[in-house]
């Protein structure tokens, strides 16, 4: 395509005139009252305007919706990692994409409808309406002409690449990581925490790539909370022991699992751990009970899965029923244990002559899907899809799914009507 | 550190996007600033119709799937919260040692970031939910009188 310059030897600007678009639209064949009122010429920016700092971003109408509220987004990213863009509530991986097709910018542009006086005809279609449209439509037809307007209006920018955003899930293990650092583990063991690592929960939120929305939700799946003005977590003898306490308060007290006493349980721990700490478990640990307006109730699975993490030491292995007891013996009574609580925790290894659970943290798994794989199959020669899924799913994608990244990455058999997954080599 | 990306609730107009196939050339390699570059026509059944040159093109207005913000990169010079030196001159081998090798490489991220303390903002101009496409190939317009065109 060509803009054609209509004097080329002029040094002077070309400016559109009414004349001008006569004559065009005679030359062209074009039926004048055809056309609307309005005709639009377009120019080149001018040399004053810079466009070189506009970039497109292509938007999903959750984003959408967030803009048109005035709502501020996050481009989030370190220096090694892909940049994201969050908002308030969701996460987006940023990709530039160029294409062949140019985009011309025009502010103020108008659209069909605004050029022109009478409200625009619909194209004929072979409906049961078409007779009385093209009644319509002819009426319109024998309308007096309008004078053509002339306006002018100048392309800002014209791009050949946008950028385009896939939701995708929050990157939460560098705060995990983060908060790996420095481990609480009781006022006595301050002294060994290095402060520099410290952070607060607007540094952690500045860093970590998710919305703040995500994050909350991350700080919640580690069990983090904020005291001294530093987001921590504890270390897990620790919590247990703090959780032993207040779960203990439940008998002495002859409480019903229902019936726990906020108040009560923050000041009989007074002077065992620091108040913030307490309030904070107790904040994670408990919801309100829904018999007893005022009152909470531990959940199950947090409590069994401290219980266990606490029995499951790294690189122990229990006999299946043993484990069973024990664990079930460190619970308070009412409350039970199912093997579904140890997901993420630990596996049930079955292949020896006895069955039996074995601590294998998900968190301590390598984070790079291939050796992650390796490392699976080491510690257990088949899977099926269920015990694999807490080691993977933090590889998943909305496009890409448990089953998916093991058909890629393993092979599958089925032994007794069981499909299981085996190394690939 | 974020990089903010600020809206307007009220100054966010509605702005249009001309798509072309290819790309928009001119013969010479002359300035192009405030060069004309062709008319925009409608129809009365709102069919736009682009005259460039000797060229005529007939396209489609068309309602963006997935509209377009006009995002204005800016550096402001105030400081904005200015975070906590210590973080910034904080330990990078302190992090890298307790992370290990196999873990997300934490390096200089943390570091970095709050050394380099980002001034660079950006605003949404504009949003653009509509488009006119013009895809097919331009017809050329023969004039009847024999006249430079």
């Amino acid at each position: 395509m060509e803009a054609m310059e209509v004097d080329e030897n002029a040094p002077q600007l070309y400016v559109r005139t009414p004349e001008d678009v006569k004559a065009i639209v005679k030359h062209a064949k074009l039926d004048e009252r055809q056309l609307t009122q309005v005709t639009q010429a377009l120019y080149y920016p001018s040399a004053n305007i810079v466009a070189d700092n506009l970039r497109l971003l292509e938007l999903d109408s959750h984003m959408l919706h967030h803009i048109r509220e005035g709502q501020t987004l996050h481009f989030k990213g370190g220096l090694n990692e892909k940049i994201v863009l969050c908002t308030d509530e969701r996460t987006y991986d940023v990709k530039g994409a160029e294409i062949s097709n140019s985009l011309l910018l025009v502010p103020d542009l108008k659209f069909g409808a605004a050029t022109s006086t009478s409200p625009l005809k619909s194209p004929r279609t072979g409906n049961a309406n078409a007779s009385l449209e093209r009644s319509l439509n002819d009426s319109t037809e024998d309308d007096l002409e309008v004078p053509r307007t002339l306006e002018q209006r100048s392309v800002l920018a014209v791009f050949h690449e946008y950028f385009e955003c896939r939701e995708i899930k929050p990157r939460f293990r560098k705060l995990g990581e983060l908060l790996q650092l420095t481990r609480y583990s009781g006022p006595e063991n301050e002294y060994c925490i290095e402060r520099k690592v410290l952070f607060s929960y607007q540094q952690l939120l500045d860093t970590v790539q998710c919305s703040r929305a995500q994050f909350e939700e991350g700080l919640r799946n580690f069990r983090a909370l904020e005291f001294d003005g530093h987001i921590r977590v504890l270390e897990y003898e620790y919590e247990y022991r703090i959780i032993s306490l207040m779960l203990g308060l439940i008998s002495e007290n002859s409480w019903a699992l229902d019936e726990v006493e906020r108040g009560e349980t923050i000041s009989a721990l007074k002077g065992i751990a620091p108040e913030p700490v307490v309030t904070g478990l107790f904040d994670i640990y408990t919801i309100p009970s829904e018999r007893c307006p005022g009152q909470f109730s531990y959940q199950e699975s947090l409590v069994a899965r401290i219980v266990a993490q606490n029995i499951l030491q790294p690189g122990l292995r229990f006999r299946n029923e043993e484990f069973m007891r024990s664990w079930q013996e460190a619970m308070p009574e009412g409350m039970s244990c199912e093997m579904q609580y140890l997901r993420g925790l630990g596996i049930c290894d079955s292949e020896g002559a006895q069955p039996c659970i074995r601590s294998l943290a998900e968190e301590r798994l390598p984070t790079n899907l291939n050796d992650r794989m390796r490392d699976l199959f080491k510690t257990k020669r088949k899977w099926t899809l269920e015990e694999m899924e807490p080691y993977i799913e933090c590889f998943t994608t909305p496009t890409l799914s448990v089953s998916t990244l093991l058909a890629k990455n393993a092979r599958s058999l089925t032994e007794a009507g069981v499909r299981y997954y085996v190394s690939k080599h | 550190m974020p990089i903010l990306v600020k809206t307007q609730s009220s100054g966010t107009g509605d702005w249009a996007i001309i798509e072309l196939q290819g790309d928009l050339e001119v013969r010479s390699n002359q300035d192009m600033h405030d060069q004309f570059i062709g008319d925009l026509y409608y129809n009365k059944y709102g069919q736009p119709i682009l005259i460039i040159g000797h060229h005529i093109l007939q396209g489609r207005e068309q309602k963006l799937e997935k509209p377009f913000a006009v995002l204005e990169k800016s550096k402001s010079n105030e400081g904005q919260r200015l975070l906590d030196t210590s973080i910034a001159t904080q330990d990078v081998s302190l992090l890298n040692a307790t992370s290990g090798a196999e873990r997300t490489v934490l390096d200089h991220t943390i570091a970095q970031e709050h050394k380099s303390r980002q001034r660079t903002e950006y605003t949404v101009r504009a949003v653009c939910t509509k488009k006119l496409i013009f895809k097919s190939r331009p017809k050329p317009i023969i004039a009847n009188v024999a006249k430079t065109v």
